[in-house]
């Protein structure tokens, strides 16, 4: 019997109930799952790897535990995607970068080795913006796989660099996926494709076995279609790992019943973000949004950003640590093989920053960590716009404004991306309205290790709107 | 952009001029070395950015990521 259209876009939580009822089996999802990615994804741009026949294989492994009453929890035999950054044993692990096109390793990334424990199927690899985007890039097209096509309208980018993991979600092709975020490529692609999306405390979930290309940026995180399937997710993989140099040996605990009071919470936001700063055809829905934040009981105030240079620190240090990593790739020519003229150019010059520059951009962000913390002593969580605009036409330069829209010279929070990223600060973006038949999504901001309120107060909005259960037109056939 | 010469080019990516520019088409990629220039011109414009912020020589560099 066909397993109904309505799984495909069902919670963890409720899979696994109908998992430990009998009601369906880890194989007959994970087969259906899986023909599913492989039908669709490619539609997408989405998948870059099916892992069809291991997930059957863990699948049966599965049901087994449960026949005998082996109960692993909630991510137990529920189908998953992993951006293809993620090494996987004895599978290629491409990085979205032709140069890469056959690399193999003979271990699987810590991340995905804990979500194994736990029972999860991993039933593909997914499409990404190649080396996550390196330096910079100027079009969707930087990919090995092809642009990320917006599940919501084709002719619109998904976002990136965790592309194919917002386009799984979305679609319904996984229940959940993980991507990674060096500056905004875990909350960008979910905010373009509707979905939720988690970028953890820098340090909290191990990156060995992920791809570097930031050392001190790097974060693995979940995109997810609530706040609580990335609670789960992120209890899943959090945790201390001795071969990843910066995990700060801390574990999580999705705990929704020890929420703090949320009459307790101070909400810090700019008024300007939500009015002249934000596509016009989407500021009815933010006003929405916002206005669900406050009946949330929150002590709402408005914020002021310390003022830093945040896109020249952000830009020097990733160019350069980016340049570091790849060196070899640039020395050898192989860099010449990427698909985005601009990003094999950043890659290049960026070797030739001088290690004065990139100690400047370090000494600043000394400024902004300490800035922030002193902000988020008296502010628990900022929110704003996750992107200011919605999705961009496939065609249209990245490297540029998103529109032409005047930007108000009050900066708003604005630069809460580049921000959040440089401090270390856990962020989760969730969908909040539409501009023109496309996603719209909010992001709240909190201090390091504040992910189980960031998640509370997200489950208490997504409790009181349907934003993040809207589907975009996907047809099967 | 082949009516640009590659200082136009360079002024054109920075970040401060791009929304001046004409729209850049996939299939109107510069050539490399234009590239190269540009990504130049704009780590130039970055390090100018850096510059213009006042620091205290007491500042150290941010070693610490565990929050």
């Amino acid at each position: 019997m066909p397993i109904p259209e309505d799984i495909f876009f069902a919670s963890i939580t409720e899979i696994n109930q109908k998992l430990t009822k009998r009601d369906l089996s880890a194989a007959e999802l994970a087969r259906a799952f899986s023909d599913r990615l492989e039908a669709i994804g490619p539609r997408y741009n989405a998948l870059a790897l099916s892992l069809h026949k291991d997930a059957l294989r863990d699948a049966k492994d599965v049901d087994g535990d449960i026949k005998r009453e082996r109960l692993r929890g909630p991510l137990q035999g529920i189908p998953y995607g992993a951006k293809d950054l993620l090494a996987y044993a004895k599978h290629p692990t491409t990085w979205g970068a032709k140069p890469y096109a056959d690399q193999v390793f003979d271990y699987t990334a810590s991340a995905l080795k804990r979500i194994q424990k736990h029972g999860g199927l991993l039933t593909g690899k997914l499409a990404m913006v190649e080396l996550a985007g390196g330096p910079s890039y100027r079009f969707a097209t930087a990919s090995m796989t092809g642009p990320g096509l917006n599940p919501w309208d084709t002719t619109r980018w998904s976002g990136g660099s965790s592309s194919g993991s917002a386009i799984a979600v979305a679609a319904g092709l996984v229940t959940y996926a993980l991507g990674s975020e060096t500056s905004g490529s875990i909350l960008t692609p979910s905010a373009f494709c509707g979905v939720t999306g988690l970028r953890p405390t820098y340090g909290l979930v191990s990156r060995h076995g992920a791809m570097a290309l930031s050392w001190t940026l790097d974060k693995i995180g979940p995109i997810c279609r609530s706040a609580e399937d990335c609670g789960l997710v992120l209890e899943a993989i959090a945790g201390g790992d001795y071969e990843d140099p910066a995990s700060s040996h801390k574990s999580f605990y999705y705990t929704p019943q020890f929420a703090r009071d949320l009459k307790d919470v101070r909400v810090g936001y700019a008024p300007v973000d939500f009015n002249d700063a934000v596509d016009p055809a989407a500021r009815a829905d933010y006003a929405k949004a916002l206005e669900t934040i406050k009946s949330l009981g929150v002590q709402v105030t408005e914020a002021k950003m310390p003022e830093f240079p945040y896109g020249p620190v952000i830009g020097t240090i990733i160019s350069s640590e980016g340049s570091a990593v790849f060196e070899p790739l640039i020395t050898s020519g192989r860099v010449d093989q990427l698909a985005d003229q601009h990003q094999i150019a950043g890659l290049k010059a960026g070797l030739e920053i001088p290690a004065k520059e990139y100690l400047k951009a370090m000494r600043i962000r000394a400024l902004i960590q300490e800035s922030f913390r002193d902000l988020l002593s008296t502010i628990d969580v900022l929110i704003a716009p996750t992107r200011f605009d919605p999705a961009p036409k496939i065609t249209q330069p990245l490297d540029r404004p998103a529109s032409d829209r005047p930007m108000p010279a009050d900066p708003g929070l604005r630069a809460l991306i580049p921000a959040g990223n440089l401090a270390g600060l856990p962020a989760l973006s969730l969908p909040c309205g539409f501009a023109n038949g496309m996603p719209m999504g909010l992001q709240l901001v909190g201090t390091p290790f504040s992910e189980n309120l960031l998640l509370a107060i997200g489950k208490t909005f997504q409790d009181r709107t349907d934003w993040h259960k809207r589907r975009p037109p996907v047809t099967s056939g | 952009m082949s009516n640009l010469n590659r200082r136009q080019l360079a002024a054109a990516l920075s970040a401060g001029a791009l929304s001046a520019s004409p729209i850049l088409h996939a299939q109107e990629q510069p050539a490399a070395g234009d590239e190269l220039n540009a990504a130049r011109a704009q780590l130039r414009e970055t390090a100018a950015q850096l510059d213009k912020f006042p620091l205290p020589m007491a500042v150290e560099p941010a070693t610490t990521f565990k929050p």
